[in-house]
């Protein structure tokens, strides 16, 4: 296999110089004296092999046994101790320093950009007054196109890393590619055969991420490693610098996650997010299909050896104890729990990952939820992730019955003299908390005397907390915000609006009638996240304003059956999500009319905007600026474009890049315009009309001094965006 | 001949007002019909006096009364001042409130020399 140890050099040395090898000692800096004793604690006696003490003396024992004979070494175990636990249990005492990060800047080495996610790049050379200069520099096809059975439910979300002189990124069904990054020709890529079948809602893989081997010499096989999650639930590991699998990694580079989840169904159980890394551990959750059935994989989030693949610890949020080291031989990862399908954030300082946890299977009936689902669902989670145990949580939605999964990833940040995390909502509040605590550092409010419903009154929180420092999310909807674009179809919708039952932000499902969910579960800020730049102190939030209009289905008007039972997928991905769920197992399926739209015209039934970008003062939270965000040029009724330039603010999916130059990029809105906006004004600078809807995070770098702007045109099915294979760069003439 | 050349423009227009006519009736109907529910629902009285409105109007035409006009000055009129004081300067709010009714003014002005005057 080519091995080219001079391409490797570059980001060997870019990582060798950052000034983050100062902070290797993990506890230092931090005001917080009660934080160490949290984390790995880098003690000579936890070497493997070390001085024994109990939980070593038990893996001597029962790993080399479990080599020779699997069933022998269960037996040699203590009771319920598989060999697999018992080599997580070894794992788990490996240390674990913390490793120097890559910079933004050049490279583009994160999903979420830098290390905290900020979506900030350092980047000057574009600028306001030299944008609208901007031309393309090239354009890259990955040629992952819809089969015929994926047709319809493509969604790639592409997010390039931008790592030396190439570009790694994931297609829509997996397909690992490294293009160059100055030219956009191919260097190689790496099919791992993902079938269509395992496709969930949409074909979606948001991002890769890279683990650089300390201990490896360089230019060897995987020293560098490119790592993805799949639909069909696994951990994906080749070469940065020639695409072929790490062969030390899992069997053959891949390991799979549907080890202990369960019946294998393809399409429940699917990865989109790219992994967290930290300090060598690879923490992954995975997307599980909503709204299917009570009894549905575990919402289990795992630590994997960045190098090896071995399980570290797994964090089942109902058995967190029992099932660290894996669940008993025979048995699953508790089911039906909360997933994370989005993206986490890793503290290589603090060694923490930080999940932002979804909402039980079921979405819209709670009343046999177990507690730890209740104390879980809808919160942010901070794990040790060298141990995998649990620091603290912090919950956005008491009892949640209205899919207000936790989308977007939070990004790390100096508050006031704290380590602090932003914590961003599909309600739109955001909330920024103490990173070692998980206490808010910004004001809350306690929202009271909440409409309790009749489905299940008791389950219903009457209370629920919010923020009182900044939001995303409008005031209740009334009576005149009904819309259409004659009176007819306007009545109608009124109509409509006085039919369901709406109390405002938090009116609890029901099932006699409709009711309005509002803001709706596309957000508020999504998956696309929002971008932080502290140089002018301002967070950069692109987000939805836009209802559902539900219906609980008692049990015995419910048609649709769960994915488990369907010949193969059949329904897989047809309809929106939560268009018609059959939630087995509770009393009601669920009907979702998501963004609310006239059965007749196709068009919502409220008025626009119905997408906003805004900018928020990160000292004091107040709105700097807000505006539309997307123009009418692709929508009208019947599905008719209006080619209306105005911005009437769409609805939209995917988040922004804030440079050091001045400049945000953004696609997102269903217009399909790739934009550069003025960060100090919100105005559009400039634009470019794609070939399909730019659903996905842009990124910017820079390769021989030259900057460059990159957005995915790959469509989205939900968004009705069409759909793409086209990588496009952007660059100034030069 | 020269009954003809009167006869022929007055079938256009006839035909013409006919059909507009038949447009107010059907959209007054409607609007009747929705607007009846929407009270009972609690909701806004605007549609279903505007619909009632309208197909009186629908009938005026049918008649050719020159009252027809009159009528509808009032419902665009008071389907203004309704839509001013619900969504205030929201032009995007306003399109389906203005947009449609000022269409339909427009067309009953033109049909003004085909209307008997009294």
């Amino acid at each position: 296999m080519p091995i080219h140890p001079l391409r490797s050099l570059p980001l060997l040395a870019l990582i060798a110089a950052t000034p983050l090898a100062a902070q290797v000692q993990p506890a230092q800096g931090l005001p917080e004296a009660d934080v160490a004793p949290q984390q790995a604690e880098p003690s000579p006696d936890a070497q493997p092999g070390g001085a024994g003490d109990a939980p070593q003396g038990q893996t001597e024992q029962a790993a080399p046994e479990g080599a020779a004979s699997p069933e022998a070494g269960t037996e040699a175990a203590p009771a319920g101790t598989s060999v697999a636990q018992a080599e997580a249990e070894a794992q788990a005492l490996v240390e674990r320093p913390a490793q120097p990060q890559p910079e933004v800047g050049a490279d583009w080495p994160f999903w979420g950009g830098d290390a905290q996610a900020t979506r900030y790049s350092p980047l000057d050379e574009i600028t306001p007054e030299n944008v609208a200069g901007l031309e393309r520099a090239f354009v890259y096809r990955t040629g992952d196109m819809p089969s015929a059975e994926a047709d319809g439910k493509y969604s790639p979300e592409t997010t390039p890393l931008k790592i030396g002189d190439d570009l790694l990124m994931c297609s829509a069904m997996n397909i690992l590619i490294s293009i160059d990054a100055a030219t956009g020709e191919e260097n190689w890529r790496y099919d791992p055969g993902v079938p269509a079948e395992a496709i969930p809602y949409g074909a979606s893989c948001r991002g890769v991420s890279i683990y650089t081997d300390p201990a490896a010499a360089e230019g060897t096989l995987c020293a560098t490693r490119v790592i993805e999650g799949t639909l069909d639930a696994k951990l994906v590991a080749v070469d940065a610098f020639t695409g072929d699998p790490c062969e030390g990694f899992g069997e053959n580079g891949t390991v799979d996650l549907w080890q202990d989840i369960g019946e294998r169904v393809p399409g429940w159980y699917s990865v989109t997010a790219p992994p967290a890394v930290v300090r060598g551990i690879l923490v992954t959750g995975a997307q599980v299909k909503d709204g299917q059935a009570e009894d549905a994989p575990s919402g289990v989030v795992r630590g994997y050896d960045a190098v090896t693949g071995d399980l570290v610890w797994a964090w089942d949020l109902a058995a967190p104890e029992a099932n660290r080291a894996g669940p008993p031989a025979g048995e699953v990862y508790t089911r039906g729990t909360p997933n994370m399908w989005t993206t986490a954030v890793a503290d290589e300082e603090l060694g923490y990952v930080y999940l932002p946890l979804g909402n039980s299977s079921v979405d819209y009936y709670g009343s046999n939820r177990s507690e730890a689902e209740n104390a879980f669902a809808t919160s942010l989670v901070a794990l040790d992730a060298t141990t995998g145990e649990e620091v603290w949580h912090f919950q956005t939605v008491r009892h949640d019955v209205w899919d207000y999964d936790l989308g977007s990833q939070p990004t790390l940040l100096d508050w006031q003299g704290t380590p602090a995390i932003l914590l961003p909502s599909k309600q739109g509040d955001l909330y920024i908390l103490d990173r070692a605590t998980g206490e808010p550092l910004t004001p809350m409010e306690e929202l009271t005397g909440l409409p309790q419903g009749d489905v299940e009154p008791d389950y219903i929180s009457p209370t629920q907390p919010a923020s009182a420092w900044a939001t995303l999310r409008m005031p209740p909807l009334e009576p005149r915000d009904a819309w259409g674009f004659t009176a007819i179809d306007q009545l109608w919708c009124r109509i409509q609006f006085h039919r369901a039952n709406y109390e405002g932000y938090f009116t609890p499902p029901s099932s006699d009638r409709p009711w309005i969910q509002y803001p709706g579960y596309n957000g508020g800020s999504d998956w696309g996240s929002v971008a932080v730049d502290s140089q002018r102190g301002l967070i950069i939030a692109n987000y939805n304003d836009v209802p559902n209009y539900n219906r609980l289905v008692p049990r015995d008007e419910v048609e649709s059956v769960p994915i488990h039972e369907q010949e193969s997928g059949a329904q897989a991905g047809e309809n929106a999500e939560g268009a018609a769920d059959p939630q087995a197992g509770s009393p009601y399926g669920i009907s979702v009319n998501a963004g609310w739209r006239n059965e007749m015209t196709g068009i919502p039934c409220v008025r626009p905007p119905y997408g906003h970008i805004r900018a928020i003062d990160l000292e004091t939270g107040e709105t700097v600026w807000d505006r539309p965000f997307g123009t009418a040029r692709r929508n009208g009724p019947f599905g008719i474009p209006s080619y209306l330039p105005f911005d009437i603010g769409t609805p939209n999916n995917g988040g922004s890049v804030v440079t050091a130059g001045g400049v945000i990029f953004m696609g997102a809105a269903t217009d399909n315009l790739f934009r550069a906006i003025d960060v100090e004004t919100g105005e559009t600078l400039w634009q470019d009309v794609l070939p399909a809807g730019a659903q996905a995070n842009p990124i910017t770098y820079e390769v021989d001094g030259r900057q460059y702007v990159m957005i995915a045109a790959v469509g989205h099915h939900f968004m009705e965006t069409g759909v793409g294979d086209w990588m496009i760069a952007y660059a100034l003439p030069q | 001949m020269t009954a003809h050349e009167i006869h022929h423009p007055r079938r256009r227009g006839n035909w013409a007002l006919t059909t507009l006519a038949i447009v107010c009736l059907l959209l007054g109907i409607t609007l009747l019909a929705g607007g009846v529910w929407l009270i009972v629902l609690g909701g806004s009285w605007y549609y279903g006096i505007a619909g009632l409105g309208l197909l009186l109007v629908g009938v005026l035409l049918f008649r050719r009364s020159f009252a027809a006009v009159w009528l509808y000055l009032a419902v665009w009129a008071g389907t203004v001042l309704w839509a001013f004081w619900e969504v205030g300067t929201d032009w995007w709010a306003q399109m389906p409130r203005l947009v449609g009714p000022t269409l339909i003014l427009i067309l009953v002005l033109l049909c003004i020399p085909a209307l008997r005057r009294r």
